[in-house]
């Protein structure tokens, strides 16, 4: 019974194949729909008899496996895919190709499922190509639209670089491992992990590879420009992207975890390139004058930092991550369309539960304040968490995590921050103490999430991880740069929303006008592209 | 020595850029054919005399591939493009170890064939095998639309289509070296990169309003199904040979 969990994969194809045979528009997201949902069922049985029995699912010739990390992702996976094939039913209704939408949104899923329960290298680089086509095809879903078609192109040549580098490291992992099969790979990494430091540059060059094939699906900088550009694809399509498709780096680095055991340097190198990430991303999201971009970008910095977290070793936080920050983007791509028709019907900007709770008048802003409220969102909350920890006791304090956990929460903290006050203006005390309750929530549950997930995904070998990543840096040094990171972020988050446009003759600094320039040409990154990279 | 530089003619293109291209003796609908047949006979020989291709044949096989690739991204006409094609593929089939460099050539040329056939629906439907104008074909033509997908998502490298998997089958059957690293990387970015500018050109791309769009016709659909069944049969073998 349990072996039908593995059918889950080739479910969507059968979907695909059967709108392909229907004629009547309506029944098309019927069908989808209906088995869609049984995927979702069938999903949430395997992770409740895995959870249960404490075994994992085998099956194919042992090709495809229905493990802890599969119980987690495939049925939050069935349940996005049906929330995105639920609102297509009605938003693509007057779009041309609406049976061409359906069959292609069913293929990438069946990649994504692949993918998630692949347990041989040679299924998991099908899956990961399978996965670039049906994003293309669905990126250019506007055929008629140029920049759609040229977005496209571009997204395709990061995804096909990345396929080129997976297909490197999975060449190389044969010929050095002499294997294809995942669960005895694992097993003979975490084995040659506990034998003492490994030496061998081969090694390294397939740590990189992975890490770098990963990156590239994430949208990493400087491999980040194919996500805030497509953003013209239809909504359902960029909820997905955002949601779904770029997780698969981190999933594809849970995968290779326990290779990743072998070779720090690679998990330093995640580290670094996901800090720069976060940070970059984060600020071109408030500096890009794009809304759609400016969400690209957030996506951006929230994969920066969920390779960050797998560079720190934390391999379940980055998946617990990467899910919330599914719903999370997905559910306000899914609600643009509404905001936007009552945006179309009322005068003013449609009320939300924010606007309605916090919402006050302020005519004019008091500089005070603001130290006032770094203070508060910034000193605070390290002060309360540290404390907290403290209390906890020494063994439940792992300093990666507790460095991840404060950056998140930061991370999160600035989105919410904007979030109200984009839609306020003001900063009552209303919103200080919903942005201290939200900040010590996010923080715990983090934690706590991020512990339980760890324990079932990695039991004993969690803490494995922690060790090979570790960079060195005493906490102290850790906690007064994550301060300064927090302070700046802070800052600047203020000065984005908060100062008022000056009246009459005002001249701005020019080296702030520089790197405010900067910061809005997105780094100038997507001018050396257009200018010395003419393909598409 | 002798059989190397004998492979090298029939895989490389050499008879056409020595003898077809300039004089014009042959069509180029009838050079795909030409061609095809002379990559068979390449098969043929590769099979019945075995042997390590040397590397100074392999350069001018990749120094002619690139030529091709030159050639393959300056043209707009189908039948032209499937011959540049399958010569910009020859480094591979040489390169290859036996078994794979015929599965590999099979289900290029299968693939190129069905090119093929869609360039002579564009000659009958439009007057030429020139796609230039024929743009959006996805939109006015579906059936047409969705066979240049398939063909080009095929030649383009990726799964589930079989020159995906017999490319793969074949790099990891063959010895890792610096050429194999050159070729292998070139050889698969410019099939995408071909498969992509002919697919952003004619499945992509606004209608032409002063183009009568003429979609594929029943008769013509079943042939490119018998195609695409034989792809899927090569595509089962391909995932056989790899796991």
């Amino acid at each position: 019974m349990e072996k039908l969990v593995l059918f889950i994969p080739f479910i969507p194809v059968m979907i695909a194949i059967l709108i392909g045979f229907l004629n009547k528009k309506e029944q098309m997201p019927k069908v989808a729909i209906f088995f869609s949902s049984l995927v979702a069922l069938l999903g949430l049985y395997g992770t409740y008899y895995v959870m249960s029995t404490d075994e994992v699912i085998y099956g194919f010739g042992g090709y495809l496996v229905f493990n802890e990390l599969s119980a987690i992702l495939v049925p939050y996976v069935a349940i996005l895919g049906l929330v995105i094939r639920k609102y297509s039913t009605k938003y693509m209704w007057d779009e041309p190709g609406y049976k061409r939408f359906f069959i292609l949104l069913n293929f990438i899923f069946s990649a994504i499922y692949l993918l998630v329960m692949s347990n041989n290298l040679i299924i998991l680089t099908i899956a990961w190509q399978l996965m670039s086509i049906s994003l293309y095809l669905l990126i250019s879903f506007n055929v008629e639209s140029k920049s759609a078609i040229k977005n496209g192109g571009w997204t395709m040549l990061v995804h096909k670089l990345a396929d080129l580098f997976f297909i490197i490291a999975v060449i190389l992992t044969y010929k050095t491992f002499g294997s294809f099969d995942l669960a005895e790979l694992s097993q003979k990494w975490l084995d040659m992990s506990q034998s003492g430091p490994i030496d061998d540059p081969m090694i390294y060059a397939i740590g990189f590879l992975f890490l770098f094939a990963a990156m590239m699906k994430s949208a990493i900088i400087p491999f980040h420009l194919w996500l805030p550009y497509t953003s013209e694809a239809p909504t359902p399509v960029s909820a997905l992207m955002h949601a779904g498709v770029v997780n698969v780096g981190g999933i594809l680095l849970n995968k290779m975890a326990f290779l990743l055991l072998l070779t720090p340097a690679v998990l330093n190198v995640a580290f670094i390139m996901g800090l720069i990430t976060a940070v970059f991303a984060s600020i071109l999201m408030l500096a890009v004058s794009d809304i759609k971009r400016s969400l690209g970008y957030s996506t951006v910095g929230q994969m920066g930092y969920m390779i960050m977290e797998v560079g720190l070793g934390a391999f379940s936080l980055a998946i617990y991550h990467l899910m919330v920050h599914g719903i999370f983007k997905a559910s306000l791509f899914l609600e643009s369309g509404s905001l936007i028709n009552q945006a179309r019907k009322e005068p003013n900007v449609p009320k939300r539960l924010s606007h309605e709770l916090f919402w006050e008048e302020k005519p004019q802003y008091n500089s005070i304040n603001m130290f006032r409220m770094i203070a508060f969102f910034t000193v605070l909350p390290v002060i309360v968490f540290v404390g907290v920890k403290l209390l906890l006791g020494e063994d439940f304090f792992h300093f990666n995590s507790a460095t991840l956990i404060l950056a998140f929460a930061w991370l999160t903290g600035t989105q919410l921050f904007l979030s109200f006050f984009e839609v306020s203006k003001a900063n009552s005390p209303k919103v200080i103490l919903a942005l201290i309750s939200s900040f010590i929530l996010v923080l715990f549950t983090y934690e706590f999430v991020g512990l339980a997930l760890e324990h079932f995904l990695y039991g004993e070998h969690g803490a494995l991880f922690y060790e090979v990543a570790t960079l060195h840096v005493s906490g102290t040094m850790t906690l007064l740069m994550l301060l300064a990171i927090m302070i700046v972020g802070w800052y600047f988050t203020y000065k984005q929303h908060f100062v008022g446009i000056p009246i009459g003759e005002h001249k701005p600094n020019k080296s702030k006008w520089r790197i405010y320039k900067m910061l809005a040409k997105e780094g100038y990154i997507s001018d050396m592209y257009v200018k010395y990279f003419k393909i598409f | 020595m002798l059989v190397d530089l004998i492979l090298l003619f029939l895989f490389a293109g050499i008879p056409y850029y020595v003898f077809f291209e300039k004089t014009k003796i042959l069509g180029k609908e009838k050079i795909f054919i030409l061609s095809a047949l002379l990559v068979i006979v390449g098969m043929i020989v590769s099979c019945k005399f075995q042997q390590e291709i040397s590397t100074p044949v392999v350069i001018v096989a990749f120094i002619a591939s690139l030529f091709s690739l030159y050639k393959a991204n300056k043209t707009n006409n189908l039948y032209k493009l499937t011959y540049y094609i399958l010569f910009f593929n020859a480094p591979l089939l040489i390169m290859f170890n036996t078994k794979e460099s015929i599965l590999y050539g099979i289900s290029l040329l299968v693939t190129l064939l069905g090119v093929y056939l869609m360039g002579r629906y564009y000659e009958r439907s439009y007057g030429s095998a020139n796609y230039q104008s024929v743009s959006g074909i996805t939109l006015v033509t579906p059936y047409a639309g969705l066979i240049l997908t398939g063909y080009f998502t095929a030649l383009a490298l990726y799964p589930p289509f079989p020159n995906a998997l017999l490319f793969l089958n074949g790099i990891l059957n063959s010895d890792i070296h610096v050429m194999w690293y050159l070729i292998v990387i070139v050889i698969f970015f410019g099939n995408f990169l071909i498969a992509m500018r002919v697919m952003a050109k004619t499945v992509f791309g606004k209608p032409n309003e002063n183009v009568h769009y003429i979609d594929v016709a029943p008769k013509e659909r079943f042939v490119h199904l018998a195609i695409f069944t034989l792809l899927l049969v090569l595509s089962i073998v391909g995932l056989k040979e790899l796991l």
